[in-house]
């Protein structure tokens, strides 16, 4: 039973799903825009683990992500990375609260 | 080739280059680890080309062309884009039963969606799953006597739906009416509107068959397709597939059609779950968004 991400289940796309969808865009538009957020918050998220962990373990997460296995990489940064799961939340939150600036900019 | 519209051309610039930035920034601060496991993925069996898109996720340059929706009026609040994007963070990568959680997240979704209530669990009992795919079926024989030369209102329902033929059996209830006088409307839309879901492969059916039958039989459920967003209400009129088919469920072709799912090579996934309708309220066929 697989997510896309290992960490799918911290992320709150309400708030920006609303705003861009009262933007003047086309459905495929906004369809794309989502894509983007999605592709940020993917960035963001994999930035910031790989700079809480020591040389060995970045290559250790790096192979957990490319065979996308959740659990596993779960298990290896609860052991190496202390609480970075609330980390990794607030990456999320914090990359979400940027791009819904920026779509309130656009709009104003 | 429509014009874009200069809200989504201002993000799209201000996005592509935030996130090329940001990998720029993660392959250089990080080239090492990148460097070992390029050197190493035969070794790991990187799935390459899967393996590397999650881990550099790329920007796609153009929309995609999966979502064919299409746009009457671009400032409407349009809730088939939340429905399919919510959809889609949630279900998993392949065709799956879905956990407890995702079936209530996702019921959760639909019910703010439709404005019916929906589940995937209903008086102790649930299907082998809720989210499966979804094969061709024929139309059924709605009463005694009935077959494809009578079975059409209009011509034009008959030049749609005529190639799929009726199946030489009747429904696993028999049939939906007592005869063509007595039918009622709800049970000509049952036949138009129904689903075969495998209620023999219910969890506890084999305990208590005929109590699973009865709860079963014209049970209405929620039939989404997640990648367009299309809801159809239907009975389940019929039990099926085959579990060897490698689907989870079959649609009448009025369901078929408006879902806009094919069988064979071509089949896709659909979500259904139980509506939970004590009071017989919520019709059955196509949900606007309206």
């Amino acid at each position: 039973m697989k997510t896309k991400h290992f960490y799918t289940h911290l992320i709150e796309t309400t708030d920006i799903t609303l705003e861009i969808a009262q933007l003047n865009v086309t459905s495929k538009e906004r369809v794309h825009l989502l894509s983007l957020v999605e592709a940020n918050i993917h960035s963001a998220v994999v930035s910031m683990v790989l700079s809480s962990l020591e040389p060995h373990d970045k290559k250790i997460f790096l192979q957990n992500l490319s065979i996308n296995e959740h659990n596993k990489t779960w298990l290896h940064l609860r052991q190496k990375a202390g609480n970075i799961e609330e980390e990794i939340k607030k990456t999320i939150d914090d990359t979400i609260s940027e791009l819904l600036k920026d779509v309130r900019k656009v709009k104003s | 080739m429509p014009k874009k519209s200069v809200h989504y051309q201002k993000l799209l610039k201000k996005w592509t280059k935030k996130h090329a930035n940001l990998q720029k920034e993660i392959f250089e601060k990080h080239k090492d680890a990148f460097d070992w496991l390029e050197n190493n993925s035969k070794q790991i069996a990187v799935g390459s080309a899967a393996g590397l898109f999650l881990l550099t996720n790329p920007i796609i340059a153009q929309i995609p062309n999966e979502f064919s929706t299409s746009i009457s009026n671009a400032q409407t609040v349009d809730k088939k884009v939340f429905l399919i994007y919510d959809l889609k963070s949630i279900l998993p990568q392949t065709v799956e039963p879905l956990t407890q959680t995702q079936e209530k997240e996702i019921a959760q979704i639909l019910e703010r969606t439709f404005n019916i209530p929906v589940t995937a669990e209903l008086a102790g009992k649930r299907l082998n799953t809720s989210y499966g795919y979804i094969g061709q079926e024929q139309h059924l024989a709605r009463y005694p006597g009935d077959n494809m030369f009578n079975h059409f209102e209009k011509p034009e329902e008959a030049e749609k739906y005529w190639k799929y033929g009726m199946a030489p059996g009747l429904g696993a209830w028999r049939y939906f009416a007592d005869s063509k006088n007595s039918m009622t409307e709800e049970e000509n839309l049952s036949e138009k509107y129904y689903i075969a879901v495998q209620t023999f492969l219910a969890p506890g059916f084999e305990l208590n068959a005929k109590e699973y039958v009865d709860f079963f039989k014209f049970r209405k459920m929620l039939v989404v397709n997640p990648q367009n967003g299309k809801a159809v209400v239907a009975v389940i009129g019929d039990a099926g597939p085959a579990k060897w088919t490698g689907k989870s469920l079959g649609g009448s072709p009025e369901v078929m059609q408006y879902l806009e799912r094919a069988d064979g090579r071509q089949r896709g996934p659909v979500l259904y779950f139980f509506v939970d309708d004590p009071e017989n309220k919520t019709p059955l066929g196509p949900i606007s968004y309206n």
